[in-house]
């Protein structure tokens, strides 16, 4: 009886100490949009973009974007709306203010929710998306549409500049 | 140093021996004095409740609880075992948070190893069940995970039902049962369990189901009950 009653304190205690056991590891869940710079000229090659930063509009400056020379960024987009504007801002001369070229990249889409795992959640894929630019310092841009976002291990659209 | 362990080890070579000796002596005693009368134990239906799920349901505000357990005995080792229950549990997850509820049984035979001595009648059983159940779940709220600070999402909170969802669950458990009292038994069982089927909601996942606990990413599960049980007895053998 005793011993019973041991047992069950015993069990009782592990079962309601047990610390989580899973965690999200499938990281990002939601996909970026990622974006790879080629030289206009010879379009298989990748090209940095001089000092880039990058924006949404009406926000600050993403952190990890700001004024790099890339040839490769992975931005998220706004699972709350189906337009994200981003604003590109490079400088390929000298660094002055007066020599910033700045090109929108506006991207529109339909959000859906998709459950992914207890640990995950639920994850948003971007379908029916489409591309716009105003073309300042980008010369073109492949593809125009896409049918879905829902990974981020290629790059979804390429841009020439 | 070395001297000691020779000591020692002619020591133990000693006591094998007496102990050999003392088991055999012990044999043929036995054998001279052997007993007999026969001990009868009851037959009969036992029944009883889960009384650690109305304990849980007070120490945990998303757990609700209550389980009947019954069993009848067939032969000497062998009883036919039976679970019937309601279950209802928030899932609080890092980006959900859903609720299940719903009714279970489980049907299945347990088996005792342990031997008896004289007359008692206690138990050490293993276990096999098949358990059924049906059961709604709602998805209360999730939050998207779109980890990202730069496009916070937002928390949903509409709730989703699913109902008439399912499953169907193998269980295998590890149990004693203890006659405290003339014909009051208290036992206690773990249990392992493997999901055979469930019926998951759309776009979701069956996170807990009634009877079976939380449903791990592998499909299998745990649980434990600590029951109180009283037997009819009907006749004994």
């Amino acid at each position: 009886m005793k011993k019973n009653v041991l047992f069950i304190l015993l069990i009782t205690v592990l079962i309601s100490a047990c610390e989580k056991d899973d965690f999200c590891i499938k990281n990002p869940i939601t996909p970026n949009l990622v974006l790879r710079f080629y030289d206009t000229n010879d379009r298989e090659t990748l090209k940095d973009v001089e000092r880039l930063s990058i924006w949404a509009e009406n926000k600050d400056t993403i952190t990890n974007y700001k004024s790099i020379n890339i040839d490769s960024v992975a931005i998220p987009l706004n699972s709350l709306a189906t337009k994200t504007i981003y604003h590109l801002k490079m400088n390929n001369s000298d660094g002055s203010i007066a020599n910033n070229q700045t090109a929108s990249f506006t991207i529109t889409y339909t959000p859906q929710e998709e459950y992914v795992s207890r640990s995950c959640g639920f994850k948003i894929l971007f379908n029916d998306v489409t591309f716009e630019s105003d073309n300042t310092w980008i010369t073109e841009f492949t593809p125009e549409i896409l049918t879905t976002i829902d990974n981020q291990n290629a790059a979804h659209v390429q841009i020439f500049h | 140093m070395q001297r000691m362990c020779k000591y020692f080890i002619s020591i133990f070579f000693f006591f094998l021996f007496v102990d050999g000796y003392s088991q055999e002596q012990k044999k043929a005693i036995e054998e001279t004095e052997k007993d007999s009368i026969v001990y009868k134990t009851p037959y009969g239906i036992r029944v009883g409740i889960d009384i650690s799920k109305p304990i849980l349901a007070r120490f945990n505000g998303d757990y609700t609880g209550f389980e009947v357990v019954g069993d009848y005995r067939v032969s000497k080792n062998f009883y036919l075992a039976a679970e019937l229950g309601y279950e209802k549990n928030t899932s609080k997850e890092d980006y959900t948070n859903s609720t299940s509820k719903g009714n279970y049984v489980r049907l299945g035979f347990n088996y005792n190893v342990y031997e008896n001595w004289l007359d008692m009648n206690n138990e050490i059983f293993l276990g096999y069940r098949y358990g059924f159940s049906l059961f709604d779940q709602t998805l209360n709220s999730f939050t998207p995970n779109v980890n990202t600070t730069y496009f916070p999402a937002d928390k949903i909170s509409a709730p989703i039902t699913a109902s008439n969802l399912n499953s169907h669950w193998s269980e295998f458990m590890f149990g004693i049962k203890v006659e405290t009292f003339k014909n009051l038994f208290l036992s206690t069982h773990i249990s392992y369990k493997v999901l055979m089927s469930t019926k998951e909601p759309e776009n979701f996942k069956t996170l807990f189901s009634p009877g079976f606990n939380r449903i791990f990413e592998s499909s299998t599960g745990f649980g434990f009950n600590y029951t109180i049980s009283y037997l009819i007895s009907f006749k004994k053998k």
